[in-house]
């Protein structure tokens, strides 16, 4: 399990923290889906919860991220990507440029980890078969569609063998066609027990793939629950977020006296 | 006065017969004069103004513009010709991954072996990311065509957004490399590495003697001095 407890962060050369005490679990096999408006902190809790915040983009934390119990204190970045990493909207920017094809991309990370060539080749092949994107192995990885990229950089960082898989608004810079593309494998990705932290604008992604729903407002959490509720909750609009479509839909429908999509026999 | 040319344009024309081999000729020409271009301005303009000399060839004002001054422009213009050739040929026709993972099995660290791979690929994505930026540009009405005057107005406005992003895209990539457990102190167990043929282990060696060599002629007299 990775945990967030009362997490308050504040970047480096900022005067006040942007997180605020956030108390948040990540339990293996979960998908947890974290939304918010713009400016709420929804990328800070993805970098503090991978440890990128402040090993890496310095800042002060206060409070302790913990995995299996254990505080993350201590470890290094590299240390800690073995349990826990993370993606970014920019498919391009999560290339290396200097892998001739996807399969060594994706292979990167391992060989990174000092794995050995047998052990490096089966975490590549298994990564690419999980997100079903082996026929892009051969593809030169800055030639691929913004869909395409961003599935082999999810790729390359499940090669590194992670428990917890943070994904911070990988839809964000995609068109239709590719955020499709990326939801399918996270739907693919989740069916393998990792556990999954989508922060997304995009509810539609997020309603029907999450087990929990995560809302951050201010840095703070304003709302945990189940996907389903939380997504159907009214005060989302407040906070910045659009409801899905099914529940806006839904609202339409009742504010016009009209049948509902169950009473209109739509599947759920 | 010709004895300062010959060398720099023997060696030019080596680079440019390589760069007509390896099939980048046209490309290295072009990105050598547009990086020789800017130096070769102020160059002739200061040493053919102000360079003493007894040969007056033309009085502009205060200014004597003399043939040695003239001379002197001529050879450092095809000493940094014969230099950005050869740096250039050596950016167009290298395989960023073979050097990376070249210079790694030779025992440097992945991480300075990635920052000289790297170097290489900059250049080729701020140029590929300059053309998204202008097109996005024309677009809104940005005239990039036409005369020199009006194609630096139209190249000006690019030169912000270009540098901005690529150093966002700095910080962006360094964080996926870390995820990736780029920083991890130790050899990696590399999937692949060029191939070390014995007519390039030769060619190697050669102009490390002959480097070895034009210093130790440099040391001990046997090589002119630069004007």
């Amino acid at each position: 399990m990775l945990e967030l407890r009362g997490a308050t962060y504040r970047y480096a050369g900022y005067a006040r923290p942007v997180l605020h005490e956030v108390d948040l679990a990540l339990r293996d096999g979960e998908i947890v889906g974290l939304v918010g408006g713009t400016e709420s902190g929804k990328s800070t809790i993805c970098l503090v919860a991978s440890g990128l915040a402040p090993l890496s983009i310095g800042g002060e934390l206060r409070g302790e991220v913990r995995i299996d119990g254990e505080p993350t204190a201590g470890l290094s970045v590299h240390e800690l990507a073995q349990w826990v990493v993370i993606g970014f909207q920019n498919p391009a920017t999560q290339r290396s440029g200097v892998a001739a094809t996807v399969f060594e991309e994706v292979a990167l990370g391992p060989m990174n980890l000092g794995l050995p060539v047998a052990e490096t080749l089966a975490r590549a092949r298994r990564a690419l078969a999980t997100l079903r994107i082996e026929h892009l192995a051969d593809r030169d990885p800055a030639r691929l569609s913004g869909g395409q990229g961003q599935l082999v950089a999810i790729a390359g960082l499940l090669a590194m063998g992670p428990r917890h898989v943070i994904l911070d608004e990988p839809t964000a810079q995609l068109d239709p066609e590719g955020s499709n593309l990326v939801a399918a494998a996270l739907r693919d990705l989740a069916a393998t027990g990792a556990a999954l932290l989508v922060a997304e604008q995009r509810t539609d992604l997020l309603d029907g793939l999450c087990d929990r729903v995560v809302v951050v407002d201010g840095g703070r959490i304003v709302l945990d629950g189940p996907a389903a509720a939380t997504l159907e909750d009214r005060r989302l609009e407040d906070w910045g977020v659009e409801p899905p479509s099914r529940v806006r839909l839904a609202r339409a429908l009742a504010a016009r006296g009209l049948p509902s999509l169950a009473e209109l026999g739509w599947p759920a | 006065m010709a004895g300062g040319y010959l060398v720099p344009m023997a060696l030019i024309v080596i680079v440019l017969a390589c760069a007509a081999v390896a099939g980048v000729l046209h490309r290295l020409v072009r990105v050598s004069l547009v990086l020789t271009l800017p130096i070769a301005i102020s160059v002739i303009l200061v040493s053919a103004l102000t360079r003493p000399g007894e040969t007056v060839l033309l009085v502009l004002g205060p200014f004597d513009i003399t043939l040695e001054g003239i001379d002197f422009a001529g050879q450092t213009l095809v000493r940094l010709f014969a230099i950005s050739t050869a740096i250039g040929l050596f950016t167009l026709a290298t395989d960023p991954r073979a050097f990376v993972f070249d210079l790694e099995r030779r025992g440097l660290s992945p991480r300075f072996a990635f920052i000289a791979a790297a170097t290489i690929e900059a250049v080729p994505a701020m140029a590929a990311r300059a053309g998204v930026i202008a097109a996005a540009q024309r677009s809104r009405g940005l005239d990039t065509e036409g005369s020199l005057r009006a194609r630096l107005r139209g190249v000006l406005p690019l030169v912000g957004p270009v540098l901005l992003s690529s150093l966002t895209e700095v910080e962006e990539r360094s964080l996926a490399l870390e995820v990736r457990a780029f920083g991890r102190p130790g050899r990696r167990h590399l999937l692949w590495w060029p191939p070390d043929r014995p007519l390039e282990r030769v060619a190697r060696w050669l102009l490390v003697a002959a480097l070895a060599g034009l210093v130790a002629a440099r040391l001990l007299g046997a090589w002119p001095p630069i004007p």
